[in-house]
């Protein structure tokens, strides 16, 4: 006998509830990223960031993003992402802000909100926050104001 | 009744009329009335030139929050409410309003209502994921519905008639805008759709296009000498459709997404939302991008932060002033301190939120004044 | 330790404001009822906005959850040690239990924060936003002076008492 029958969340076994679940929402990719295929992107990733070409690398990664790719994929190539955001300088962050577009800018604010989300990222939260911190004094709420409303992860 | 201190001239009256938000007004077409939302009644003034508006009718049928309000070309008033209801007002010659029974047919709350520019349907958006057609039965003395209800997914939050009184045009929290044909026999004529740009035929309820945005519209309006649809989203950008489906996308200036809109002429609109000031947008060759702000409140230095009221000393310190704004510590320790606070902000007109923008004077091909309500309680208009 | 600070603080204020655009919605799934859609279990997923996690580093941490009528946003106060965890146990309780005067705090924290509030339509419609999101900031500063300060009356009362007491033991 279900002991907790009073909980039971009856709207989900109607099928006319019209309620949206999480994977509703994210819009239909055409083909779905693999690992493989990130693969060399990441080891680029990782080669630019340690040869000390951060904007290139900082472009690099603000540029398509896999959207499309599952969690874990996604959880993998992350790392190498967060290699190269705190591999940059405090001083030099502002200006690597100035030469992002919109678009770019978007998607780094997903990477930094992620970033902060998971343990790895937090312990570089300093560095993270500086980053915030500049796109905020460029370009004020929007990318903010982006993010939230965004149901494409990153 | 007080003017702004806005150093731009743009504000022509404020009329704080209620202490509760105003989700919805609407004067009549000669402007002599005004009606608003407060809670659950709907309030009617008589406006008569620059004098503050005088109450004359309060509308008290529904039990909860009325969401929206409209009145037809004929002076009738719809009134529709987060308790499933809606009702039509027509107005007595002894001023007062005799409700009509409308048979929505809706399970969820009404929120949102258009009258069609013929003033004999409106449309109704709800909750219930249906948009409901209302149109006047004879035989029984009530208004009774057509559902549109495929391909929906969530809340309709915004409706706007095409001129030709069929294509309709809606928005909601699915993310979706799209163009439904609110054709009702006997009410409409194949002829005011022929030639039309979005199609050949318009079998009621049927979805024209559909635009995804990704986050909740706000509001819809059409431009239908244009054949042109704007609309603007919870992410902050006004967006400009026609019916080849070509977006034109721009960004609000200072980030926080806009609640309603109203064409000006061909190619400017007005936006007005969470800033708490109006914003106008005109197109140019390369695109639709912000033309300028109207009674926006002087924050001083940087317009990086929004908000009213905030002063801005990010430059420079990196000690002491961590917290921006004038927080309400501060600004009783500089009290103390200093005798007077230190803040140089002219207000601006609305405290709170603008929610519903509607041309007030003008013609149709250029719009000269608007009226806005807001979360605050006040109506004002505001000239462009 | 300041130095992150503001960058921290600067986060969760523009954070913070773009999340503060709530409508008054009424619920789809009950009829005729107007809940905030962020504290409600089984929501349709198109209410509910993507959440920001802002830290600082493990021990110090945000997190706003936004949806389209109500944010909740949660705290985690800096504990350094067993005495600080007691301390801000209680201070937090002692906000909690008075939260019906303070409109927009949360009863009870989401688990692995310290403190939460929950800011809906209701409280946007009758207090400026600017002010709110000032509010939080400062309460935010505030808090560790107010536990730091706390510790220190603590330690200093602990020695007086203890001094009080063994004196009658020296010779």
């Amino acid at each position: 006998m279900e002991a907790d029958w009073r909980r039971i969340d009856i709207d989900a076994f109607d099928p006319e509830s019209g309620r949206l679940t999480a994977a509703d929402l994210v819009p239909p990719y055409p083909t779905i990223v693999t690992l493989q295929e990130l693969q060399p992107r990441m080891n680029q990733l990782r080669s630019l960031a340690t040869s000390g070409d951060s904007t290139g690398a900082v472009q690099l990664l603000t540029t398509d993003p896999p959207y499309s790719a599952d969690a874990a994929t996604k959880e993998q190539y992350f790392v190498s992402v967060l290699e190269a955001l705190t591999q940059v300088r405090q001083a030099d962050i502002g200006n690597m802000v100035k030469t992002l577009n919109d678009a770019q800018k978007d998607i780094l604010v997903k990477y930094l909100y992620k970033g902060m989300s998971v343990p790895q990222g937090q312990k570089q939260g300093g560095i993270l926050l500086a980053w915030l911190e500049k796109i905020t004094q460029v370009s004020g709420v929007t990318p903010i104001v982006h993010y939230i409303s965004d149901r494409r992860t990153v | 009744m007080s003017f702004s201190k806005s150093k731009d001239k743009s504000v022509v009256a404020v009329y704080k009329l209620v202490k509760a938000p105003i989700y919805s007004h609407c004067f009549s077409q000669d402007r002599s009335v005004l009606a608003i939302t407060c809670e659950t009644d709907c309030l009617v003034y008589k406006v008569s030139g620059n004098k503050p508006p005088v109450l004359f009718a309060t509308l008290k049928d529904h039990d909860k929050t009325i969401t929206a309000v409209d009145i037809s070309v004929h002076g009738r008033i719809v009134t529709c409410s987060q308790d499933r209801n809606a009702y039509v007002w027509e107005p007595l010659s002894n001023g007062t309003y005799k409700p009509t029974l409308v048979l929505l047919r809706i399970n969820r709350a009404a929120t949102s209502v258009t009258w069609a520019p013929s003033g004999y349907k409106f449309a109704v958006g709800s909750s219930a994921r249906v948009i409901a057609v209302c149109y006047y039965e004879h035989e029984n003395n009530w208004w009774v519905s057509k559902h549109i209800k495929k391909p929906i997914k969530s809340t309709v939050n915004c409706l706007s008639w095409h001129d030709n009184g069929v294509l309709l045009a809606a928005g909601g929290t699915d993310g979706f805008m799209r163009v439904f044909s609110g054709f009702i026999k006997g009410l409409d004529s194949k002829e005011s759709v022929a030639g039309s740009p979005w199609g050949q035929k318009f079998p009621f309820g049927s979805s024209i296009k559909e635009w995804y945005n990704g986050a909740y519209i706000h509001d819809v309006k059409w431009r239908s000498q244009m054949e042109r649809i704007a609309y603007v989203a919870h992410d902050g950008t006004l967006n400009v459709v026609n019916s080849q489906s070509a977006v034109q996308s721009v960004n609000a200036p200072e980030g926080l997404p806009y609640r309603s809109l109203v064409w000006i002429n061909d190619h400017e609109i007005i936006c007005g939302g969470y800033s708490c000031h109006p914003v106008l947008f005109s197109e140019a060759s390369e695109g639709w991008k912000f033309a300028k702000n109207l009674d926006k409140a002087d924050n001083g230095k940087s317009s990086a932060l929004t908000g009213v009221g905030n002063n801005n000393e990010l430059e420079g310190d990196g000690e002491e002033n961590a917290t921006f704004g004038i927080s309400a510590l501060r600004k009783f320790k500089e009290l103390d301190l200093k005798g007077k606070v230190s803040t140089d902000v002219q207000e601006s007109a609305h405290e709170n939120a603008i929610v519903e923008l509607r041309p007030f004077a003008g013609t149709d091909g250029q719009v000269t004044q608007v009226s806005s309500c807001g979360l605050d309680g006040k109506i004002v208009i505001y000239t462009i | 330790m300041s130095q992150s600070l503001r960058p921290y603080l600067t986060a969760v204020r523009y954070s913070l404001e773009a999340a503060l655009t709530l409508s008054n919605f009424s619920s789809q799934e009950v009829e005729r009822h107007n809940r905030p859609e962020v504290e409600v279990p089984n929501t349709s997923a198109e209410l509910l906005l993507q959440p920001m996690h802002i830290s600082r580093n493990e021990n110090e941490q945000v997190l706003i959850e936004p949806s389209v009528n109500s944010v909740r946003m949660s705290l985690m106060v800096k504990q350094a040690d067993e005495i600080e965890q007691i301390l801000v146990h209680k201070f937090t309780r002692f906000l909690e239990q008075r939260a019906e005067a303070f409109y927009i705090l949360r009863r009870v924290p989401i688990p692995g924060y310290s403190i939460s509030f929950l800011i809906t339509n209701k409280h946007t419609e009758s207090m400026k936003t600017g002010k709110l999101v000032d509010f939080i900031i400062e309460f935010m500063e505030e808090v560790d002076k107010e536990i730091s300060e706390i510790k220190l009356f603590l330690n200093a009362r602990a020695r007086f008492v203890a001094e009080a007491y063994l004196d009658e033991f020296v010779y």
